[in-house]
């Protein structure tokens, strides 16, 4: 497979609810598409109740869509058979309590055709993956939350599918936890896998994902690379100078383009990038102090924000 | 991997939940004790005794399995939904289709085990008080077997679609149909109606004719039994229960799980 086909590919997808008697229409997506590439952590992110958990059941084969079409490396995702290569990790996992942590794992290698030579191996592995070795032998109902969330987590990957799906990976974990997990969807990349992660971390997706969309009441409001906004393209900068005498002042506001808050011991300002030079040189020369020069990302939260309220404005 | 193991992999999962269930223990214990309450009642009177401990061990055993095959049967799917774990197993290449005729294989593993066990504390009370025991109880007690296969593959099919109240209800309503339709159909083509006898004879078709899988009366008695009495029972509960299978998938097949 070429390193730029897609691997999951949803086109116009639209899902109605009918809650209570089905007599009313809840529209919950309204038409989505995007791709998901090879070897790619694509971040879904999108405000409670945006429609990121019923994309991915749908996705699953857990609800049908109401009309659009959906496909998971090339298959139809009504099919199944393709499923042995792909890893899901459902919102809130919940697995069979009655068995050992050990035996949920076996289970699911089972019913994903893992050979039965390789099973055992496949289960071990995928424990101390997820730091659950020691707790294989006791019984899922006495599992903590997070510790579920991990066992969650093993049962998507132990049958080493190629493509894996994750609603809200971290949540439920503590901060080692998180990181561990996050180690461990950045191994999956370096493996060749692709991911699908749902979410609504912020800074998680910054961390791992390598592209994101935001979908807001159902509709992709956003979808970029995320080194397109962390690392290059103009940005402003945020200096904090004091000691601004107030001919300085309107120098650097008409022959700058400075925006000055606040004045005399603690004077900060916004300027583009470029400026930063000359403004710091007129600092200095009228003999003030510079406190702090901060460039200004556009952040994942800032393009998160806009998105929102672009939906909100058009309603 | 063939569906063949993935079925047997959740029937058996099935039937370890089952095991790991202390409910069914405590169901299989009062069946026990009606077991043995038939003993007493069967000695302590004088006539035929040993036929009235029989009567009420084989009825106690279709109880007490009918109870509980319609009692797990009947949360068989809707549990699986509603906690939510079918959503890593359906996410696996597990179709639906294979995952519903699982379930329904481990739950009648598990009922024809207790059933096995019941049998057991049948037969050793039995030769304990000094009745017989001989084929005629076997073949009895087999068709009970194939007649609980019919009652878990009609839980299962409610249990796809509705709540587990709703399902016990169906159920119920069509395992005492299914005893009373071969008298319904009497009664049709008595009546003077001529549709009054269409609609009997239309429920008759339909619904399970589970009069059929009765042999108490015939062991207990010691009645002969023709071959015909055991394998035609045992062909049509293999075509109903694949017909009710075959509907229950296609039901399940469209449903959305939220
Ligand atoms: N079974 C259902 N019946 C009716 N409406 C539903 C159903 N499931 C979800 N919804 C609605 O669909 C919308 C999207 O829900 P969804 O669970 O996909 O959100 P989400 O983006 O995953 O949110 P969160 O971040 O809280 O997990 C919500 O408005 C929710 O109320
Ligand atoms: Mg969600």
């Amino acid at each position: 497979m070429s390193s730029e086909s897609e691997i999951v590919q949803v086109r116009d997808v639209v899902k109605d609810f009918r809650p209570g008697f089905g007599i009313r229409k809840k529209r919950v997506l309204h038409g989505i598409s995007f791709d998901v590439m090879q070897g790619e952590i694509f971040g879904f992110v999108g405000p409670n109740g945006a429609g990121k958990t019923t994309t991915l059941k749908l996705l699953m084969g857990l609800i049908r869509a109401t009309s659009g079409t959906a496909k998971i490396l090339g298959h139809d995702i009504g099919e199944t058979a393709f499923r042995r290569e792909v890893g899901f990790l459902p919102e809130n996992a919940y697995f069979y309590d009655y068995l050992t942590g050990r035996e949920v794992l076996d289970f699911y290698a089972r019913l994903s055709g893992v050979p039965s030579r390789e099973r055992a191996n496949r289960v071990e592995t995928l424990l101390d993956w997820v730091g659950l070795s020691y707790a294989g032998d006791s019984r899922i109902r006495t599992y903590s939350k997070g510790m579920a969330q991990r066992v969650g987590i093993a049962q998507a990957l132990v049958h080493d599918p190629s493509v894996v799906f994750l609603d809200e990976p971290m949540s439920g974990l503590d901060p080692i936890g998180r990181k561990e997990i996050r180690d461990l969807i950045i191994r999956l990349r370096t493996e060749g896998k692709t991911v699908f992660m749902n979410t609504h971390i912020l800074s998680d997706v910054e961390m791992v994902c390598d592209r994101v969309a935001i979908i807001v009441e159902g509709k992709i409001r956003y979808q970029g690379h995320t080194h397109d906004f962390l690392d290059d393209g103009e940005h402003d900068c945020e200096i904090v100078v004091s000691g601004v005498e107030p001919e300085l002042a309107t120098q650097l506001e008409e022959r700058h383009g400075a925006e000055l808050r606040g004045q005399g011991e603690r004077v900060e300002m916004r300027v583009a990038e470029k400026k930063v030079g000359a403004v710091l040189d007129a600092v200095l020369k009228a003999r003030g102090r510079v406190l702090a020069v901060t460039p200004q990302r556009v952040s994942l939260e800032s393009i998160f924000l806009d998105a929102v309220r672009e939906e909100e404005g058009a309603q | 991997m063939k569906a063949i193991e993935r079925i047997w992999t959740i029937g058996l999962n099935t039937v370890r939940e089952a095991i790991r269930n202390k409910l069914l223990y405590t169901l299989l214990f009062f069946a026990i004790v009606m077991i043995g309450t038939g003993v007493i009642v069967g000695s302590i009177s004088y006539v035929e005794g040993s036929r009235i401990l029989q009567d009420v061990g084989l009825a106690s055993i279709r109880l007490f399995s009918t109870g509980i095959a319609i009692f797990v049967g009947v949360g068989l799917i809707h549990g699986e939904v509603y906690r939510r774990t079918i959503y890593t197993i359906l996410s696996k290449p597990v179709s639906r289709a294979e995952f519903l005729i699982g379930k329904f294989v481990g739950l009648v593993m598990t009922i024809w085990l207790q059933l096995l066990i019941m049998s057991a504390a049948f037969v050793v009370v039995s030769l304990l008080s000094g009745a017989p025991v001989d084929l005629g109880h076997a073949s009895a007690l087999g068709l009970i077997g194939v007649e609980l296969a019919i009652v878990v593959a009609v839980a299962t099919l409610f249990s796809a679609f509705t709540t587990p109240m709703l399902a016990s209800f169906f159920t119920l309503g069509i395992y005492m149909m299914g005893h009373l339709s071969r008298d319904l159909l009497q009664i049709g083509a008595n009546s003077e109606s001529a549709s009054l006898e269409r609609i009997t004879r239309v429920i008759y078709e339909v619904l399970p004719d589970l009069e059929m899988y009765n042999l108490s009366i015939q062991a207990v008695h010691q009645l002969p039994i023709a071959a015909s009495e055991v394998w035609l029972p045992v062909l049509y509960g293999l075509g109903y229960v694949a017909a009710i299978l075959f509907a229950a998938s296609h039901i399940f097949e469209r449903r959305d799980f939220k």
